[in-house]
């Protein structure tokens, strides 16, 4: 198992579409991903536990991924989550889709 | 026989039974399967999971192809609410653990995503409850093979009763067996409200929760001129009521004879009536008051009724309908004007704290240029049928006109290259609705054909009132001296540099005040079709000279009270006067 911590660049947080961008993501991955903010924790492969994390603009995320591609499903979700989140989606050009 | 005071929102009598408009929600109920029925349960409900699917991306196919990819996003998001493991999967072992039905399992599974967000202090994580209850209704529905169509109207004459109606809801119910409207949340310049105005049926709203005891088939009487309603009224209120209701009929039956009399002052200056509408079937209406032509055509009803985008084509069939309908008299366009109480999620207006001061009229338009081009598309092709202009909502300043006016030519550019009729030589207008734009009359005059004073956002925003707060509603005062001084302003510029003006918002259908229109000098009034008739009676009994005075004397009050006050006396001596004579 893996870990890696992010921080949130979307300047509305952990919002459905946020969210939405994230689940995208971490469902290319074989590995589990688990979100942990606040004592809270999500499946980054679900869009409402992720939403219900409520994490803000500026706020620090725990990741935790384990399985084969772990290193790489950290990697993708880190970048995601502190840099591209901060663009709307279709600007980045490692926007998965 | 109870009294219930809520706001005046429209004016007559009715007296009936209730027809509660609850939006039926399904709520479905456990029931037990047998171990050998797992699978096919399951089945059923992955099966309507991917029905839901298919909507939810027909809907943002089509949000995308009008408005662009962010606002297709929003809707996109409620797929992976929908295929959540939180939600699916979750549903799906529940089946096969707990041997009950999938809606009620469904039901369960939201109901704990929704605990997740419930303890949140954030208010917009605490909306996502709503995105929830979307996908878990459209669920539900397939599952449970209720149609598409949430509200139904009543089947016999009654007076309906709600919380609150969207425009869809009110499209969804008609105008037909509708008495009168009753709601717990609104105000005058709320939408049921208007749309009562229109249909000549009394609304009371504002009510509050007074309300919620009353069910279907209770016996009501409304007073829509005092915005009370009587609960279990007696023999005597009823029959009352009754004499009220044929009194108001006969006083209209009596103004009907100037239907196709000017609107001309005894010294022989012409104003111009015309009506306000937003559907098509309002025409004939208006047409019978004696309408010379749609002052304003409010198109976010023609948009939003079916609750999806409509084509360019869906939207001039209903525009060429009413150009037609009108057979030559002007019909005036009001591009989209949402954003405020008008938001619509779908449309990617997303909640702000401000809706009012926020992401609307014109501002939205420009950023979303596919569709004000679709809806521009359709207005001038309608105009080829008919004479027609077109005005655009809440500008601020000349350099939103100088863009809209530059996506009007495209337009018309593009629809001769495509060699679709139209008409290119369209008259184009603006909403004159905040204080900038006032204060800016004269370099917006300059750059376009006409003036249409909107005073119930000339009111809101001069006044800095939110016209849905109910606390500060009292601050909604016509005759503040700064209203006054805008709208003369306005007209002055407007008159100067040789545009006409008109008036659209609920002070011209408020006869007390058409005496102070006349004496402001608007070249027309457009009006609710139940008003038209009233309205020009004052106009053809009232001198310019006498209106100028009344104007003066008003403008020279420094409070709106003493202002009210003045004008009452004033109407009161008058109609005395007019009793001896």
């Amino acid at each position: 198992m893996k870990k890696a911590t992010a921080v949130v660049s979307d300047p509305v947080g952990f919002h459905l579409r946020a969210a939405g961008r994230i689940v995208k993501v971490a469902k290319q991955y074989s590995a589990e991903v688990m979100v942990v903010f606040n004592g809270r924790v999500a499946n980054a492969k679900s869009i409402m536990g992720l939403a219900s994390l409520a994490a803000g603009y500026g706020c620090s995320v725990d990741l935790e991924a384990d399985g084969s591609d772990e290193s790489e499903a950290l990697e993708s979700l880190v970048k995601l989550i502190e840099v591209d989140l901060a663009e709307p989606e279709g600007e980045s050009k490692d926007d998965c889709n | 026989m109870t009294v219930i005071k809520g706001i005046a929102a429209s004016p007559g009598y009715a007296v009936g039974k209730l027809f509660c408009i609850k939006k039926k929600r399904p709520e479905p109920v456990a029931n037990s399967i047998l171990n050998e029925n797992i699978g096919s349960e399951q089945k059923r409900f992955k099966d309507a999971v991917a029905v839901a699917g298919e909507q939810i991306r027909d809907l943002a196919a089509k949000l995308k192809a009008e408005l662009g990819k962010d606002e297709a996003a929003i809707i996109e998001s409620q797929l992976l609410v929908l295929e959540d493991e939180l939600i699916l999967d979750a549903t799906l072992c529940r089946i096969e653990e707990e041997l009950q039905n999938a809606e009620y399992l469904f039901t369960k599974s939201i109901a704990e995503v929704i605990s997740r967000f419930h303890d949140l202090q954030d208010s917009y994580y605490k909306e996502r409850i709503l995105d929830l209850r979307d996908v878990e209704e459209r669920v539900l529905r397939i599952l449970m093979g209720w149609d598409n169509n949430e509200v139904v109207g009543p089947s016999e004459d009654c007076i309906v009763c709600a919380n609150d109606l969207t425009p869809s809801d009110t499209a969804a119910i008609g105008t037909t067996n509708v008495l009168g409207f009753l709601l717990e949340e609104g105000s005058r310049t709320s939408h049921v409200a208007i749309l009562s105005r229109s249909m000549g049926v009394p609304a009371v709203v504002g009510i509050g929760k007074a309300l919620i005891g009353l069910s279907d088939g209770d016996s009501v009487a409304v007073d829509g001129h005092l915005g009370e309603l009587i609960v279990d009224p007696d023999k005597e209120t009823i029959r009352k009521f009754k004499l009220l209701y044929h009194k108001e009929s006969e006083l209209n039956e009596k103004l009907a004879h100037l239907k196709d009399i000017p609107a001309e002052t005894p010294d022989g200056h012409r104003v111009k009536m015309f009506n306000n509408i937003e559907l098509p079937i309002e025409v004939d209406k208006a047409l019978m008051c004696g309408s010379e032509g749609i002052g304003l055509l409010r198109t976010e009803y023609i948009y939003f009724q079916h609750g999806s985008i409509p084509s360019e084509d869906e939207q001039m069939e209903v525009y060429s309908e009413i150009v037609k309908k009108m057979d030559g008299k002007p019909v005036v366009f009001r591009t989209l004007d949402v954003g405020g109480d008008k938001v619509q999620r779908y449309l990617g207006a997303r909640k702000e704290f401000n809706p009012f001061l926020g992401w609307r009229g014109i501002r939205f338009l420009l950023a979303n240029p596919a569709l004000l081009k679709s809806q521009l598309r359709a207005m001038f092709r309608a105009a080829a049928g008919g004479p027609a202009k077109i005005m655009f909502p809440m500008i601020t300043g000349v350099d939103e006109l100088r863009k809209a006016r530059q996506i009007c030519r495209e337009c018309c550019n593009e629809l001769a290259a495509e060699s679709i009729e139209h008409d290119p030589d369209v008259e184009i207008g603006i909403m004159v609705e905040t204080p900038s734009a006032v204060a800016i009359a004269d370099l917006l005059a300059a750059e376009c054909d006409f003036f249409s004073i909107g005073t119930n956002d000339l009111i809101q925003y001069s006044l800095s009132m939110d016209r849905l707060n109910r606390r500060v509603s009292y601050l909604y005062q016509p005759l503040h001296p700064a209203v006054l001084r805008f709208m003369k302003s306005t007209i002055d510029s407007a008159h100067n540099a040789g545009i006409k003006v008109s008036i659209c918002g609920e002070m011209a259908s408020e006869t007390r005040f058409a005496e102070v229109l006349l004496g402001l000098g608007f070249d027309e009034i457009s009006t609710h079709a139940v008003q038209l008739p009233k309205v020009k009676q004052v106009i053809r009994w009232t001198t310019v000279s006498e209106a100028k005075k009344l104007l003066s004397d008003l403008m020279s009050f420094s409070t709106a009270a003493e202002a009210e006050a003045h004008l009452d006396e004033y109407l009161i001596a008058k109609k005395t006067a007019r009793k001896h004579n």
